[in-house]
């Protein structure tokens, strides 16, 4: 064979190769296929980020493709805030879970999503190092502690301790984190503590490296970080599938409830199927204590939504002040107050 | 225009002026066009920019970054000089290091956030160390090079004129192999600046790469990401400007064919 011919065969056989396992191996076909539904049939695209707080994402569409029905939305996981923010302003994220105060700011910036649910309750804590020099809340004094995103509950609880103890803002030093990095940063030590979600507050003790300090309901007792939005353009186009992903979320948040051995299974497949972390991790955020984190009742509140918007003010991460009426949509939370727990057994291949 | 041209005095400024401000219309008019109300047009960003210099902050932040990016660059060159000369003079040694440097030099500083994390915890000295890292093989391989392809009559001159090896290395490797290491220094600059945004990801609390992240972290504020980027463009510009002028001291303009 001439050597043009074989080097052009060879090109055409490698550029085939990379693109067949570049198809196999990175491209999601189910949501490249979805982009070619008619609208009506679209599912929409949800982002998340791998933390307990939005366990009710995966749990969601795990036991939905069991269902006669089969899965209700694509579910998107991301790393950070900061991408699902700009993914919601670019449209190309129909719904996400997001902390409160984001969805709160981004409205208020004219970003044009609505809180329809929230995502869990509890489930925040801050940690320091196991037998560091931080005893209790004050120590924190002139240290440096990473929180997920200024726009961020767990940032709140920080200010609502500091309240407490008559400790000014500036006497704490706050830093922005990916959630994901901050556990390997205490351990490091390049940080003294950390205002996070679960599991990283889990990780830290599994870990043996970090004391939970407090959690976040000993200074806000009905604590809830992360919430649901949905574009407002969906809402108004296809309010029966925003109504379906909510009863979905709702029902997921009834079937975690249910006792231990649903926890334990959902730490199972999510860890294995959807966060990447171990499932041992998950368990243990998930059942130490049952009630660390809880997923029932999540439909919003005004009082709840209210603290929040004002300590944003309060803490200069909000110029304006927004009505709740302004950035909810309840219709959703209230018909699926009747909705009932997801009827799946673990390890059993059917869901009603 | 060819090479040979005769430039006019003016035309140095005019085209590249020219440049800008057609790149200016075109993006203007670009988001207009597009109707998009998330990227800014070119009078948001000066606007944004204004907002900056009002809060003092703009002057501040450049100045932080500058003072990073010398420091790591200094720190570069102070360890990547010598090291380079050391690799160029003893061919051996260099066979020894050369699979090393080359198999750590493509490693993105964004990979080594973590380590630097590790090692420096969140302070200034992770981002130094970043840009260390970016501009300390630059320097070492054009340093290394530049001393190798010294033409070997002018090492065997010096010997004969009786200089010992620190005298050698002083007065003719040196000035020799310096047209070649000023490539790798101001390339090493170069990639310092590049690296500066990675660098203040690090949870710095200012500098121009501190100002990307938190304008982005700050919801829809992407007047002041493309603010800082411009800002970044700018301050890189004037630095390579900067660095021009030194290549043009008499000790190495011999190294360069067009100087006159």
């Amino acid at each position: 064979m001439p050597i043009r011919r074989r080097a052009l065969l060879g090109a055409i056989g490698w550029t085939g190769l990379i693109s067949g396992l570049h198809g196999y191996l990175n491209v999601s076909w189910p949501a490249v296929l979805n982009g070619y539904l008619p609208e009506e049939k679209r599912k929409f695209n949800v982002a998340y980020i791998p933390v307990t707080c939005h366990l009710a994402c995966p749990v969601t569409d795990y036991i939905s493709k069991f269902s006669e029905a089969g899965e209700i939305f694509l579910p998107r996981m991301f790393q950070g805030f900061p991408e699902i923010k700009e993914a919601l302003i670019a449209n190309k994220m129909q719904a996400a879970f997001i902390v409160a105060p984001l969805a709160i700011a981004l409205r208020s910036q004219g970003v044009p999503i609505k809180v329809v649910y929230l995502g869990h309750r509890y489930g925040s804590a801050v940690v320091v190092h196991k037998d560091g020099p931080v005893k209790t809340f004050p120590d924190l004094r002139g240290k440096v502690v990473a929180i997920p995103s200024r726009f961020s509950d767990e940032r709140l609880i920080l200010f609502r301790a500091m309240k407490v103890f008559g400790i000014a803002p500036a006497e704490i030093r706050l830093v922005e984190m990916a959630p994901p990095d901050v556990a390997g940063a205490l351990a490091a030590k390049a940080i003294d503590a950390f205002s996070m979600g679960e599991p990283f507050p889990s990780q830290a003790e599994m870990g043996g490296y970090g004391r939970v300090l407090f959690h976040a309901r000993e200074y806000w007792p009905d604590y809830m970080s992360c919430v649901l939005v949905v574009q407002e353009d969906l809402i108004k186009r296809r309010p029966d599938a925003v109504q379906i992903l909510v009863d979905g979320v709702a029902r997921s948040g009834l079937w975690l409830e249910q006792g231990q051995k649903y926890r334990e299974n959902a730490a199972d497949f999510v860890g294995r199927f959807y966060y990447n972390q171990k499932p041992a991790l998950l368990q243990w955020a998930l059942t130490k204590p049952l009630t660390r984190v809880m997923y029932s009742p999540l439909a919003p509140r005004k009082a709840d939504f209210d603290m929040v918007r004002d300590l944003m003010i309060e803490t200069g991460v909000l110029d304006q002040k927004i009505e709740f009426e302004e950035y909810t949509d309840l219709q959703f939370s209230d018909r699926a107050s009747i909705q009932t727990a997801w009827k799946y057994e673990p390890g059993t291949s059917s869901a009603q | 225009m060819t090479a040979l041209a005769q430039t006019r005095s003016w035309e140095p400024f005019a085209w590249p002026l020219l440049t800008a401000a057609l790149l200016l219309l075109l993006w203007h008019f670009g988001v207009r066009q597009s109707g998009t109300d998330v990227f800014p047009s070119p009078l948001e960003v000066q606007r944004g920019t204004a907002e900056l210099i009002r809060g003092d902050l703009l002057w501040r932040y450049i100045g932080d970054s500058l003072r990073r990016v010398a420091a790591g660059y200094l720190a570069a060159a102070s360890v990547g000089i010598p090291c380079g000369l050391l690799l160029g003079w003893y061919p051996a040694a260099a066979q020894v290091a050369n699979p090393v440097i080359q198999m750590l030099r493509p490693i993105s500083p964004i990979a080594w956030i973590p380590v630097a994390i590790v090692l420096f915890g969140i302070s200034d000295l992770a981002a130094i160390y970043l840009i260390f890292l970016a501009a300390f093989f630059p320097i070492v391989v054009s340093t290394m090079d530049g001393v190798r392809n010294v033409p070997s009559m002018y090492r065997r001159a010096g010997r004969n004129f009786g200089l010992s090896p620190a005298g050698l290395i002083a007065r003719v490797i040196l000035p020799a192999a310096l047209p070649r290491m000023l490539v790798g220094l101001r390339i090493a600059l170069g990639i310092a600046w590049l690296v500066v945004v990675a660098a203040e990801m690090i949870a710095s609390d200012s500098g121009l790469g501190y100002l990307v992240i938190d304008a982005r972290n700050s919801g829809k504020r992407y007047d002041l990401v493309v603010a800082a980027m411009l800002m970044i463009g700018l301050t890189g510009l004037a630095m390579d400007l900067a660095f021009r002028q030194a290549e043009k001291l008499k000790s190495i303009r011999w190294g360069f064919r067009d100087a006159h």
